[in-house]
């Protein structure tokens, strides 16, 4: 069985009006035995900037820490937070150092860079698990679920969503499709980042 | 029936098939019957269905390569997977209890498969392994379940007809079959089970579980099974040990369905939500232990992850 | 280069007769009618064989076959099912009943256990009762009748968007409100339009073009779906059941 479904789990993001949303699962297995359903792959980077980190559950951790380490460094250096974009090559170049002795994961990023009119905009981007970037403008998913990901934020998101709306699209997005495979679901959490505040909520989900 | 007996046992099979098996063409599959409303089940007449055999040296080599055999999951043609199913005899009865879900790799290709397949109204089998090997089987065991009782004026018992069916898949031993399936009934001997699978075993037995999740099912089951069990204990028993393993195992879940074999025939107890167990339990049924039956659940404020609320501090 | 292996060496083949043709197929059940729909491409690997074959078939004037998967299969599994129901007509004198026809493709897949149809079918169609029904088949014959089912290339992302739409599922209803248990006929098609442009868009073996069939129940109105663009009748007997079919364009990249 492949590495990239041995732990499961899946993350998707999605662009709103104004706002971004990010959103995974919550179950770690050991292939098909569930073992915990809170495991947490989606990690706040700055106050408007979070990453989520499907695949090997190994890896989720080991990268977490490294970007933690690498956006430490870049903010201690530079004096200000780091912005999407940056961070989005930063995580590129992090895995593509392994390209051939990959972290079995692929990155979902989310947040809001800052403008030069001083407003915010919203930045979403994915790579795959050697760091090759994809900028889309409306919603980026990874992990076990991701063809069924794809299928249902095709047929439910449109663009220029309130936050609410968002968070309704994202949720019901994720939910649905991780309901349709088998290694991803056991509970969820969504994140909305709006300019002002960040709202994370746990999702009651599907136990088997 | 005898011509793929000698066809497949022996060691010379191979030999003997580039001899025996000239490609059955299409047209001699049809019979007289076909024309009629007999279906392909009208080749009865001839006494057994016939099947289309490819011709190459080796046919059970040629079905391994093209259907998924759970270790090969980019093979193209996907035989349904994954499974729990349990069923165990008690003083009440037999209690028959299936999860739902069938999965092609990662894929939940349906969550409302029905496992247990109602041969006639008092005997039930279970699903496990391929999922139309056993559908056909078992509806072909119910047609000669009825022929024994036109031919011998009383049913069938439990016994001879799991027999009838090991014999059965026993004569297609190494083509390719799969199933593990528990036939449950009650007959002049009292409530019967027995477990039949595509290797030819049968096994006469109290309590069996058979699939993916039965590991998990098995834990609750071992732990609460007793022979004098209340119907109620019992039928809570059965939804406890398919929510176990619907939980825990990822090829096993969506809805719980639960049967129970009496003298009279088989009663459909109902269908549960296996979501719905884990959160609110069975709902207002008898034996319901009248909350969910998640870890979290129970623990609720017991825990060191949510402790229960300190009432004053010192 | 030379291929020395083979001199020295016996190579051994595979008896390969299947290959996949991509595509993707769909089917809906409302109370008094049945979707039954599939997209025309047809490809093999990254190249697309035809633009325009159809892999749904009117079988009678209440029952419409998908078929998905290897297009030679599929083809001559769906002549032999249209020969027996000629051969149930000649003895009959009347088209097979919908759950018959059911029973009868698990027996025809069934009859291939060993060599199988790499074609995976799904039914639709109006039972005796006047009910719409969806059936949907593995290769080898297990069937199973359903309200709505997704098969073929784009299962995997048509399906949870149908779990979602047809069955509601993680929507909960408004206070003192519920569900509906049948959609109406525009929704279902609006639907059905939607789960295939999605579905153009994020997969490479579908597009091209959509054929919708409808199967309408006796008695039943047209309920809006004469002012429907592109509908087509295709009812051949007066037995009461209708047929329609509504053809559109997908995006052919």
């Amino acid at each position: 069985m492949s590495v990239m479904e041995y732990n499961g789990g899946s993350v998707i993001a999605m662009v709103g009006k104004d706002c971004v949303a990010i959103a995974s699962d919550l179950r770690l297995g050991n292939q098909a035995l569930g073992i915990t359903s809170n495991f947490q792959r989606v990690f706040p980077v700055t106050n408007r900037l979070y990453i989520g980190l499907p695949g090997l559950g190994t890896d989720v951790t080991t990268l977490r820490e490294r970007f933690r380490y690498r956006v430490n460094m870049y903010t201690i250096k530079e004096e200000r937070d780091i912005q999407p974009e940056t961070f989005a090559h930063l995580v590129s170049s992090t895995l593509y150092e392994h390209r051939f002795g990959p972290y079995f994961i692929e990155p979902v990023i989310a947040g809001l860079s800052k403008a030069p009119s001083g407003g915010f905009k919203p930045f979403i981007a994915a790579t795959d698990l050697i760091g090759c970037l994809n900028f889309a403008k409306d919603f980026v998913v990874a992990g076990t679920a991701s063809a069924k990901l794809f299928g249902v934020a095709e047929g439910l998101w449109e663009p220029d969503l309130e936050p609410e709306d968002l968070f309704e699209t994202i949720s019901q997005t994720l939910l649905n499709a991780v309901d349709r495979d088998a290694f991803s679901g056991w509970g969820a959490v969504v994140h909305v980042i709006t300019k002002d505040q960040v709202v994370t909520r746990t999702l009651k989900g599907r136990m088997d | 029936m005898n011509s793929l007996i000698q066809r497949y046992a022996g060691s010379s099979a191979a030999s003997q098939q580039r001899r025996n098996v000239s490609t059955v063409d299409d047209d001699d599959e049809f019979s007289d019957a076909m024309w009629g409303s007999e279906a392909g089940f009208g080749s009865l007449a001839k006494g057994v269905p016939s099947f289309m055999v490819p011709s190459v040296p080796d046919p059970a080599a040629f079905l391994r390569l093209h259907t998924d055999d759970h270790a090969d999951p980019s093979c193209k043609i996907k035989i349904q997977h994954g499974t729990t199913t349990l069923a165990f005899r008690f003083q009440g009865g037999v209690i028959v209890a299936v999860d739902s879900r069938a999965t092609a790799g990662s894929y939940v290709a349906s969550g409302t498969v029905k496992k247990v397949i109602e041969i006639n109204p008092y005997l039930l089998g279970t699903m496990a392994g391929g999922a139309a090997d056993c559908q056909y089987w078992e509806t072909y065991l119910g047609m000669h379940c009825r022929l024994h009782e036109l031919r011998n004026r009383e049913r069938i018992s439990v016994s001879a007809a799991s027999k009838y069916l090991s014999n059965l898949v026993y004569s297609y031993k190494g083509m390719g079959l799969s199933m593990g399936t528990m036939i449950c009934g009650w007959d002049k001997t009292g409530p019967a089970l027995f477990y039949v699978d595509s290797d030819g075993t049968r096994l006469k037995g109290d309590l069996f579980s058979v699939g993916s999740g039965s590991t998990f099912a098995y834990g609750v089951l071992d732990q609460g099974y007793r022979w004098d069990l209340t119907d109620e204990e019992a039928q809570e028993l059965g939804r406890r040990s398919i929510y176990a393993a619907g939980h825990r195992d990822a090829f096993s879940g969506n809805t719980c369905n639960l049967y129970h074999v009496k003298e009279h025939g088989w009663d459909f107890i109902g269908n549960y939500d296996i979501t719905t167990l884990h959160y609110d339990g069975p709902g207002n049924v008898s034996g319901s232990p009248g909350h969910g039956y998640g870890y979290e659940i129970r623990v609720e404020g017991q825990t060191s992850a949510n402790p229960p609320e300190v009432v004053a501090q010192a | 280069m030379p291929d020395t292996t083979s001199l020295d060496h016996p190579a051994q083949r595979a008896f390969n007769p299947y290959t996949e043709n991509g595509g993707t197929i769909l089917a809906i059940a409302g109370a008094d009618f049945s979707v039954i729909a599939g997209d025309t491409r047809q490809s093999e690997g990254y190249s697309i064989q035809t633009r325009y074959a159809p892999k749904v078939f009117q079988l009678t004037d209440r029952a419409v076959l998908a078929v998905n998967g290897f297009a030679a299969d599929g083809n001559m599994f769906v002549k032999k099912v249209k020969q027996r129901l000629e051969w149930y007509r000649h003895a009959h004198s009347k088209d097979m009943p919908l759950r018959a026809i059911a029973r009868l493709i698990q027996t025809m897949l069934y009859g291939r256990r060993f060599f199988p149809y790499y074609v995976y079918n799904i039914l639709g169609g109006i039972e005796e009762d006047g009910t719409g029904a969806v059936y949907s088949f593995d290769p080898v014959g297990s069937y199973e009748r359903e309200a709505c089912r997704a098969a073929g290339a784009a299962q995997s992302l048509v399906q949870p968007f149908l779990d979602n739409q047809i069955y509601f599922k993680n929507q909960r209803p408004a206070h003192n409100t519920s569900h509906p248990v049948h959609l109406p006929l525009a929704t279902v098609l609006s639907i059905v339009i939607d789960s295939f442009t999605g579905a153009t868009e994020r997969h490479i073996e579908v597009g091209d073009g959509l054929e919708i069939y409808v199967v309408l129940a006796k008695g039943r109105g047209l309920h809006g779906l004469e002012g429907v663009r592109g509908v087509q009748e295709l009812t051949a007997t007066d037995d009461g059941e209708r047929v329609f079919v509504v053809r559109r364009e997908l995006k052919k990249d």
